[in-house]
């Protein structure tokens, strides 16, 4: 069977993960926001697989797993507050929501 | 898991099953003092529990935990600033309208979190034991959800605290490619048979180094601080910029000195950089504060940057230091937010400084906890906040760290000046505003924290002999 080198293996990780951060430093929309973030956290979980497979060890699987359910808890929370947000401010821009500021 | 594995986490099984009960409670009947009493008396049963397991350690429970007199220290200071916290929110978070009772369940779970940090030996407590304490803090910052300000700061909260995680997960993830282990003692081995640093485990220690900056506030990772710290319930800012801080310096210490950071040249600077640079933004942006809240965040910055500096001494002494000048602050903060959550009620935040006018004379005695608590905090003779620093500067001193121990000394001046600001307001004359009445539980807390103050500021020996005496890594 054809194996493809770590290296590249990590480095397509690292991409996702920069995607991500791209997707959450460009998309003002909250929701999106929260995508990326979800992106880049699926993506260290990828490297833990990754490892995981290299090293013939099943700690990075289980760190998956980990990873899977907090994330998870994680979406669910920041959904509720999105929609508090969205009853709060009638938007979901991340821009507008932004009274809390120095020197007042 | 035997016996002995059980009972060597009892502070931390004690803390999973309070908020198990209070929701079986809840679920029978909502009754606000009961809730209450059964949550100081599970944070105080989960204190107590730390002396009953001295003699079984140091203990470690392969390969995630490990409890130690370190770690035991540690969860007693988070425990502590846990049931402080809890004795203050008693009559800000009774005034709140609609749920009120699940505040003190998201207590134990973020105050589970934290004592997760404090006996992490492994990425993967490593990791949920932060995520489980900044997803419970999403929820308390968020909790007064008929304010615009506490959905804003929950918001901020909740994208860059995952953000710093992700960046946190994908660092370790990368140590773990290039070495092939987890756990903290493990990373040392490994990388001594390796030698060079290869550009993963580079890129990794980078990583982890934002995640844990960013749980930290150390600048350029500061942005969430004052905004988080503004828009949270008091009591809640309480708690983030003690417990929280506290469990992330517990791990960064353990994590710093079993990877032996000290030795590795590139590590020490840019930490050095991250200090000095954190303590002066840090007090040069609190001048201007007219925000007590947003004063005491900044000022928490430069604080951080003071105490990240006895990473680089590298010796027992100076982690010594680090965790006498952690309960320095722990009290200092606690008594300074503690002043600020008394004096506020769920419709009005006492954050502004104009709201402070005066209070010396209308309520003597809250004034000069307060005056107390923010003096400690800028350091003045015959308080706990002077001997910290003292104690600090010495070690630092003995490391040679001068231009870092210089940059502190003069940010203790900066400092010195809003701190100041904020006593005159309160000596100056009265004005005519409302003061809520301040409860029983929060005149015990406070004359606690004052004595607290005052003991470690005039006679600290006993609680350095016993730092020295057990605190070891």
């Amino acid at each position: 069977m054809l194996t493809v080198p770590i290296e590249i293996q990590i480095l397509f990780a690292g991409i996702l993960f920069l995607l991500g951060l791209i997707g959450l430093l460009v998309r003002r929309n909250m929701i999106y926001m929260l995508m990326s973030i979800e992106i880049m956290f699926n993506s260290a979980g990828l490297v833990f697989v990754i490892a995981a497979n290299h090293w013939k060890q099943p700690d990075g699987q289980v760190m998956f797993i980990f990873i899977l359910a907090v994330t998870a808890v994680e979406v669910a929370i920041g959904l509720a507050l999105l929609l508090q947000v969205y009853h709060h401010f009638k938007t979901l821009d991340a821009d507008s929501v932004n009274k809390l500021k120095d020197y007042n | 898991m035997t016996v002995t594995d059980f009972l060597s986490l009892a502070p931390l099984i004690i803390i999973a099953i309070a908020p198990v009960v209070i929701m079986i409670v809840i679920s029978v009947t909502r009754n606000y003092k009961v809730v209450y009493g059964f949550s100081i008396l599970s944070f105080l049963t989960a204190f107590a529990s730390i002396f009953f397991i001295v003699p079984a350690i140091p203990h470690s429970i392969e390969p995630l935990f490990v409890i130690d007199i370190y770690s035991l220290f540690f969860l007693g200071i988070i425990i502590f600033s846990a049931l402080l916290v809890t004795l203050l929110s008693y009559d800000y978070i009774k005034q709140l309208d609609g749920v009120r009772e699940e505040y003190y369940i998201i207590l134990f779970t973020s105050t589970l979190g934290a004592s997760l940090l404090a006996v992490a030996n492994h990425f993967i407590l490593f990791f949920l034991g932060i995520e489980t304490l900044s997803i419970s803090l999403y929820i308390l910052i968020a909790f007064q959800r008929s304010k615009d300000s506490s959905i804003e700061a929950g918001i901020k909260y909740l994208i860059l605290a995952s953000v710093s995680s992700a960046f946190l997960l994908f660092g370790m993830a990368l140590i773990y490619t290039a070495l092939g282990t987890m756990q903290f003692n493990g990373i040392v081995s490994a990388l001594g048979e390796s030698g060079q640093l290869s550009p993963l485990v580079i890129s990794g220690f980078a990583m982890i180094m934002v995640g844990i900056g960013f749980k930290l506030a150390l600048v350029p990772f500061h942005m969430w601080t004052p905004d988080v710290y503004q828009g949270a319930p008091a009591p809640v800012t309480a708690y983030i910029a003690t417990v929280s801080k506290g469990a992330v310096m517990a791990v960064l210490i353990r994590f710093f000195f079993n990877i032996r950071g000290f030795d590795n040249r590139s590590l020490l600077i840019v930490i050095s950089g991250i200090a000095i640079l954190s303590m002066f933004i840090g007090n040069l942006l609190a001048i201007r504060q007219k925000n007590i809240k947003r004063l005491l965040a900044y000022s928490s910055i430069a604080n951080m940057g003071y105490l990240i500096i006895i990473l680089l001494t590298g010796t027992n002494k100076g982690i010594q230091a680090s965790v006498f000048y952690l309960i320095s602050y722990i009290i200092t903060t606690i008594g300074a937010f503690g002043v600020i959550t008394l004096l506020s009620t769920c419709k009005y935040e006492a954050e502004k400084i104009e709201d402070y006018k005066g209070l010396f004379w209308k309520r003597p005695w809250v004034a000069i906890v307060f005056t107390l608590s923010l003096l400690s905090l800028a350091g003045i003779p015959l308080t706990a906040g002077f001997v910290a620093k003292f104690y600090l500067i010495f070690e630092g001193m003995k490391a040679g760290l001068m231009v870092l121990i210089i940059s502190m000394i003069i940010n203790s001046v900066i400092g010195l000046y809003y701190y100041l600001r904020v006593i005159t307001a309160m000596f100056s004359p009265a004005n005519e505003t409302e003061l809520p009445a301040i409860s029983l539980t929060g005149n015990i807390t406070l004359c606690l924290i004052t004595i607290s103050i005052l003991i470690l500021g005039v006679y600290p020996g006993w609680l350095i002999d016993i730092i020295m005496k057990f605190v070891n890594l």
